[in-house]
């Protein structure tokens, strides 16, 4: 049974890895975890399928409640970035799935990254419960408990690993490849396989040299009208698609003309189709395709009471308490991704959002965009497409 | 219906299309139980194809949603109908229904709203309007349900799967049709005193009565 069931976990982990665009959505409700009580921690997370299962196999061994709240399917960054797991899933989770009648305390642990979508003040005044923001990731529940709710740099922080790179790439390559035989089969029966395995060979280069070109993704330097850092990975990224066109032509020993047209053009729309919105893919950079990408935090310090939950929720470990006059400062501002979740959670209004031209994103405008407006943010390339697509 | 509430500015149009023209009528039957001057909550209003309908007949609607572009077009639009007096809309869901007064109502009513909902905020919402209705107050629902004999089921199976698609590819989620709504109502405490379905019987009117018991 146990084997069973790991043949399962994995089974479910690659299909929903490879279809990663789209959302799967699971029953919304209270899950027990184990045996627990009426002093037992209670967790949330999403509806996305995978983030459930992935969740429960993190809380193995630990006697809980996990309440499942509604985000359409998607998972809990996105979901709370593009304002579809919000304040409404989390208060209605709480007073329709019966866990007030199973608990006796009134804490509920979220998992960090729904703090761009969720304002843990408006939960404490609708239901009298007290948010406390888990880790980033769910791997560190148990570890956090065991530190009595204390996060932990690392466990703060949100994470590129090589893992989470081979899992966008097959996501991406999957995509493609489907794409891709639908239109060559037909056309080049014979190249398809070939055509495939160049397809996975780009998307793994491109996600796995990450760490590499990262800082070139960085620079902000242009270069007429194009950002130069970025000119530069491109061309680093084809170069690796042209080794691919000379390794497959020697291997068929075979030169004609077409051959060689049709595979540039076609790797050529592959380097550009996964570039184009590099940065958004990755956790770690900020979508080139967002307004906010412009605009940066400011602080008023003068407003700041030094409650540390900004450092709670910042992803990036961008802040630091200042222990001498128990103001905030940032340490690490070249790192942000401009998710918002310290904007959104301040308490005091210190933070908002700022540009060159000395334009303001107020705090509430910042909730506001993140909650509710649904379906009118684009986070990345994969809303982008969806949004169009409901607009057209 | 899922598809149009992500467009809130072509809901209306486009909700009658696919409902082939169905919905106005449903609504325009249910509304014959509301009488002048009742107070009326509209549970899930969004552009407020209910809410206006008892308006015109005399009502006092207070409708809720949480989807506030929905909202805003109900708001344009009551501006436009010289009925702001009459409406109040707030941007809250399901699970804050208890917010209200008890007997704050004569009329709960919603269409197409209970589809959305989980069966937990379904049970939640039952048991909850009875604390904010008056004893011999009406319960109003028009919404999809799944059709009761197997012959129909397969055929309302038949004729989603592409609407099912379709939204799911527009939209990355779907509505499901309610299941044992019926049940849901009368074990919540309900007396149903009318029920109308569509040929298919995938889509209901219901129309019940809450009697406070005096335990
Ligand atoms: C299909 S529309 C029907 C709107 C309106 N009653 C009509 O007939 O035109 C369903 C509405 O229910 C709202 N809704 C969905 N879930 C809700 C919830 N949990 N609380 C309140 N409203 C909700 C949606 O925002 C949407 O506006
Ligand atoms: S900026 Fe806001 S959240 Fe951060 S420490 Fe100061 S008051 Fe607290
Ligand atoms: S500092 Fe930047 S990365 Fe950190 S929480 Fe705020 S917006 Fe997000």
């Amino acid at each position: 049974m146990k084997f069973t069931n790991f043949l399962y976990y994995v089974f479910i982990n690659i299909v929903e890895t490879l279809i990663r665009f789209f959302p799967v959505p699971t029953k919304t409700g209270c899950r027990k975890i184990g045996s627990p009580d009426q002093d037992s921690p209670v967790f949330l997370t999403c509806n996305f399928h995978l983030t459930v299962l992935r969740v429960k196999r993190a809380l193995r061994g630990i006697d809980c409640y996990l309440l499942v709240a509604n985000s359409k399917g998607i998972n809990v960054w996105c979901a709370s970035a593009g304002g579809l797991l919000n304040n409404h899933s989390v208060i209605s989770i709480i007073k329709t799935s019966g866990i007030e009648e199973k608990v006796e305390h009134k804490k509920i642990i979220l998992p960090q990254l729904a703090a761009p979508g969720i304002e843990a003040n408006e939960i404490k005044k609708k239901t009298g419960w007290n948010v406390i923001w888990g880790p980033a990731d769910a791997k560190d529940i148990p570890s956090f408990l065991k530190k009595n709710f204390v996060k932990t740099t690392e466990m703060n922080s949100i994470r590129f690993s090589i893992i989470q790179r081979i899992e966008v790439a097959s996501m991406w390559a999957f995509m493609i490849s489907i794409i891709l035989t639908i239109i060559w089969l037909p056309l080049f029966l014979r190249e398809t396989p070939a055509m495939l395995i160049q397809v996975w060979y780009i998307s793994l280069v491109v996600f796995l040299l990450f760490p590499l070109y990262e800082p070139l993704l960085r620079l902000r330097k242009r270069l007429l009208f194009v950002n130069l850092g970025r000119i530069l990975v491109f061309l680093i990224i084809l170069f690796s698609a042209a080794v691919g066109i000379v390794i497959y032509v020697f291997a068929i020993k075979q030169y004609e003309k077409w051959l060689l047209i049709r595979w540039c053009i076609f790797s050529v729309s592959v380097v550009i189709l996964i570039m184009i919105d590099l940065a958004g893919t990755t956790p770690v950079i900020k979508s080139g395709l967002l307004e906010e990408r412009t605009f940066s935090i400011a602080i008023e310090k003068e407003k700041c009471e030094g409650t540390g939950i900004c450092i709670q929720v910042c992803p990036r470990n961008c802040y630091e308490l200042n222990s001498k006059t128990n103001k905030i400062r940032m340490i690490n501002a070249e790192l942000c991704v401009r998710c918002g979740a310290c904007i959104v959670q301040c308490p005091f209004d210190v933070l908002y959002f700022k540009n060159e031209k000395g334009q303001v994103i107020s705090p509430d405008n910042v909730r506001k965009f993140k909650l509710n407006l649904m379906g009118k943010r684009d986070c990345c390339i994969a809303c982008k497409i969806s949004n169009q697509l409901i607009k057209a | 219906m899922k598809v149009l509430e992500s467009a809130p500015y072509r809901y209306d149009r486009g909700i009658k299309i696919l409902t082939l023209g169905r919905i106005t009528k449903s609504y325009d039957r249910i509304i014959e139980n509301i009488q002048e001057n009742d107070r009326v909550l509209d549970i899930g209003c969004g552009t407020g194809m209910l809410s206006f309908r008892a308006i015109l007949k005399g009502a006092h609607v207070t409708g809720f949603d949480i989807n506030p572009e929905m909202l805003s077009i109900a708001e344009k639009r009551a501006k436009e109908l010289d009925a702001k007096d009459k409406l109040v809309l707030i941007e809250m869901g399901v699970a804050e229904i208890d917010s209200f007064e008890k007997n704050e109502f004569d009329i709960v009513m919603s269409g197409l709203c209970f589809s959305e909902l989980s069966i937990d905020e379904t049970n939640f919402v039952l048991d909850k309007i009875k604390g904010i209705i008056k004893s011999g107050g009406l319960l109003l629902i028009a919404d999809e349900v799944k059709p009761q004999s197997i012959l129909k089921r397969i055929m309302h199976f038949l004729i989603r799967i592409p609407l099912v698609i379709f939204t799911y590819i527009l939209t990355q989620t779907t509505s499901r049709a309610i299941s044992g709504l019926e049940q849901k109502v009368e074990s919540a405490g309900y007396i149903i005193t009318a029920t109308k379905r569509n040929f298919l019987g995938n889509f209901i009117e219901l129309v019940a009565r809450y009697e406070e018991s005096d335990v």
